[in-house]
């Protein structure tokens, strides 16, 4: 057991996702980078969850009170705008629950060394699924069994919980016995599965490393997967021609993939390298070396959707083929889609990059394109079913008259201001038949920089050259466009 | 009787005619090529009629065409993607991936690939390697190009969808959708198509009256 310090923001996501999850990312390397000043080794289990160890910093702080203050006030300094909360406790787990029960108060909380059980104990047992990593299928049967807090389902005893979830039941027992998954302390030995890799002249761009290092990261994830393991905590540590050294611990619940090792390897180098100017300890020189050290491995979960689902062969084959594209040119881009959600039909599936993920990883891909992961949502104000299967882009501009030629716009209280006659898209004029909405969309009217305020409507037309079709057309700014076909 | 049949043609009672194949041997034979994977890629039951298998003959080129190509696109490949088979959408930035979950297809397994118009051939290339579906937007390719990839295509045993206008590609059959009727009450909730399929490898008239989409964003037949 050894003592830990979380600092969480739980809205760190909500706050800068907007902008996609690198964004946030290089968002929270700001308050990372601020943090490494109070201890040098730092985990980022997830965008928002830090962890630290405590003896260190706590014996050159004078006691966990006085760290625990000292970071509650860097973490003031730097992100004010986000509610956030400092921790101290006997375990990792117990010290992220008490930095957001501590988030909630507004004060550091510290658990001391004698109110550590009686603290976990208290803990409700749904917090395991949220922040001990527990899956939720578990977490939910355990509360249907009215085992409600922690040390309910610790009286239940380590045997039982064994046999009936297996590992995932001797990890449960672990944590509510405010013990760990497994020690975290820097300094560990390098295991058998430390890769390095050594550039022969220094780099100085964080793509260029991480492009470098894809065969070593590669390498590696083959060798613990060849245990029949995955990584789940790795230490990286990237060195300089100078000798500077920057190290963090990245977690990852999932098993780390080789897309999301070299993402955070980039996350890791751009918070160190793009801000050379501003940061005292920014490198002098390239990156010369780069390490990387498991530090918590597990097995592989047993859910294996590819027995039911997709057959292998035909993922390494795409997987195969879409390398193959990829190496045609600088021109080609490859996407897969991702769930987004909102009303806005161009924008409920979105494509990233396929640099950012793993194809071959389906359970992942799964995941990715589940609607609402899982739960799914009518959002108000969005276009009824069926949706239109051809969406633009960049939508045209058109005009939207009515019979004697005056333009249509939508009032104040969403309503039209006169029929549509006729719609006219590039010169072409589209003669009305039907009209269905308009519906209004208000969005973020709480935030002035980014709120929007738009209203849809469908219309049936009649082609020039005979036949119907429905057009969907949006109206912003007293613009009329043609955002999406009934194709 | 039958002795004297037996006598003069033993091959008949036995049922080994040499060169010739029942109907149970076809149905057996048909089974088998399914199971190994060499089958036709099985499109959704409404849009059957359109095909003299179940589905897409592997190592085709179909054209889609008419009024509502791309449901017509994500109806066909609905089926073959929830078994397992991968999707390429080449050029098809206005593809509406809602549209195609409503469809039924399983976007885990689709791609969605952009490319210059210099650099189509050689990534059409690379894809009917890996896909069994590889779908693109009126290809520019030129004669020799368009050949390279269907004989790739032939013999990776992949179906290349071309939406739009063919251009240098022979197509082995032309699947054309034109409007019926939209349902329109408060909103537009169903579309009735007539589809139908041509070409040099469509024997006969093949053709099905199909709502696409239907009020749930699939497809589904039309009770007559």
């Amino acid at each position: 057991m050894s003592r830990s310090i979380a600092i969480v923001f739980p809205q760190w996501m909500q706050q800068h996702g907007q902008l996609g999850e690198e964004h946030a990312f290089t968002q929270f390397e700001h308050v990372v980078r601020a943090l490494t000043d109070v201890s040098p080794l730092v985990e980022v289990e997830s965008i928002g969850t830090v962890l630290i160890a405590a003896r260190g910093p706590s014996r050159y702080f004078g006691g966990d009170v006085a760290v625990a203050q000292h970071l509650h006030e860097v973490c003031a300094g730097v992100a004010s705008d986000s509610p956030f909360g400092v921790g101290v406790a006997g375990s990792r787990f117990t010290a992220t629950a008490a930095a957001h029960l501590a988030q909630s108060r507004g004060t550091p909380c510290v658990i001391e060394e004698r109110i550590n059980a009686q603290f976990v104990d208290a803990i409700p047992s749904s917090s395991l699924a949220h922040i001990g990593g527990i899956s939720d299928d578990t977490v939910s049967l355990l509360q249907r069994l009215g085992l409600r807090l922690c040390g309910d389902v610790r009286a239940v005893g380590e045997a039982a919980l064994i046999d009936r979830f297996g590992i995932e039941g001797k990890r449960v027992y672990a944590l509510v016995s405010g013990g760990e998954v497994r020690h975290f302390a820097p300094g560990t030995p390098p295991s058998d599965f430390t890769r390095a890799i050594e550039f022969e002249s220094p780099l100085t761009s964080s793509a260029h490393v991480a492009a470098m290092s894809r065969d070593v990261v590669h390498d590696l994830v083959n060798a613990v997967s060849g245990y029949g393991q995955q990584c789940v905590r790795i230490l990286i540590t990237c060195e300089t021609d100078h000798a500077e050294s920057v190290s963090r611990i990245w977690g990852e619940p999932h098993g780390f993939g080789v897309a999301a090792l070299s993402q955070r390897l980039m996350y890791q180098l751009d918070g160190w390298l793009a801000d050379a100017n501003a940061i005292a300890d920014a490198p002098t020189s390239g990156i010369v070396r780069v390490q990387f050290e498991p530090l918590e491995c597990r097995e592989v979960l047993s859910v294996q959707p590819l027995l039911w689902g997709g057959s292998q062969e035909n993922i390494e084959r795409a997987a195969r083929a879409v390398n193959m594209a990829m190496a045609v040119g600088d021109g080609v881009q490859v996407m897969v889609p991702r769930w987004e959600g909102g009303r806005d039909v161009a924008a409920v599936y979105s494509r990233v990059p396929l640099s950012l993920v793993d194809i071959a990883d389906m359970r992942d891909a799964e995941q990715r394109v589940q609607i609402g992961a899982g739960v799914a949502r009518d959002w108000s104000g969005s276009i009824p079913r069926p949706s239109p299967a051809s969406v633009a882009s960049t939508p045209p501009v058109i005009q939207v008259l009515d019979a004697q030629g005056n333009d249509v716009s939508v009032s104040g209280r969403h309503e039209l201001t006169t029929t549509p006659a006729v719609i006219c898209v590039n010169g072409r004029d589209y003669h009305v038949l039907r009209v269905a909405g308009p519906w209004p969309v208000e969005e973020r009217w709480w935030d002035t920089r980014r709120k929007r305020r738009h209203a849809r409507m469908q219309v049936l037309v009649r082609y020039p050259r005979g036949g119907t079709g429905v057009f969907l057309v949006g109206l912003e700014h007293h613009t009329w466009s043609l955002l999406a076909r009934y194709d | 009787m039958p002795a004297m049949g037996q006598a003069l043609f033993p091959e008949l009672t036995h049922r080994k005619l040499v060169g010739v194949e029942t109907g149970a041997d076809f149905a057996q034979r048909h089974a088998e090529r399914v199971a190994g994977g060499v089958g036709p890629l099985v499109v959704t039951e409404a849009l059957q009629p359109l095909f003299a298998g179940a589905g897409f003959e592997r190592g085709h080129i179909y054209a889609i065409a008419g009024e509502a190509p791309l449901s017509l696109l994500f109806a066909l490949a609905a089926r073959a993607t929830t078994e397992g088979s991968w999707l390429a959408l080449v050029n098809l930035q206005r593809a509406g991936l809602l549209s195609a979950h409503e469809h039924g297809v399983a976007l885990q397994r689709t791609v969605c690939v952009d490319c210059e118009s210099r650099e189509l051939s050689a990534v059409m290339g690379a894809l009917v390697d890996g896909f069994d579906l590889v779908a693109v937007s009126s290809p520019t390719c030129s004669v020799g190009e368009a050949r390279r990839i269907t004989a790739r295509a032939k013999s990776q045993g992949s179906v290349l969808l071309v939406v739009g206008n063919p251009g240098a590609f022979e197509v082995d059959a032309t699947l054309r959708a034109s409007t019926v009727s939209w349902q329109f009450d408060t909103y537009a909730s169903a579309r009735t198509v007539t589809v139908e399929a041509r070409g040099r490898r469509v024997y006969g008239n093949r053709s099905c009256t199909v709502q696409l989409p239907a009020a749930t964003g699939a497809v589904a037949g039309v009770s007559t």
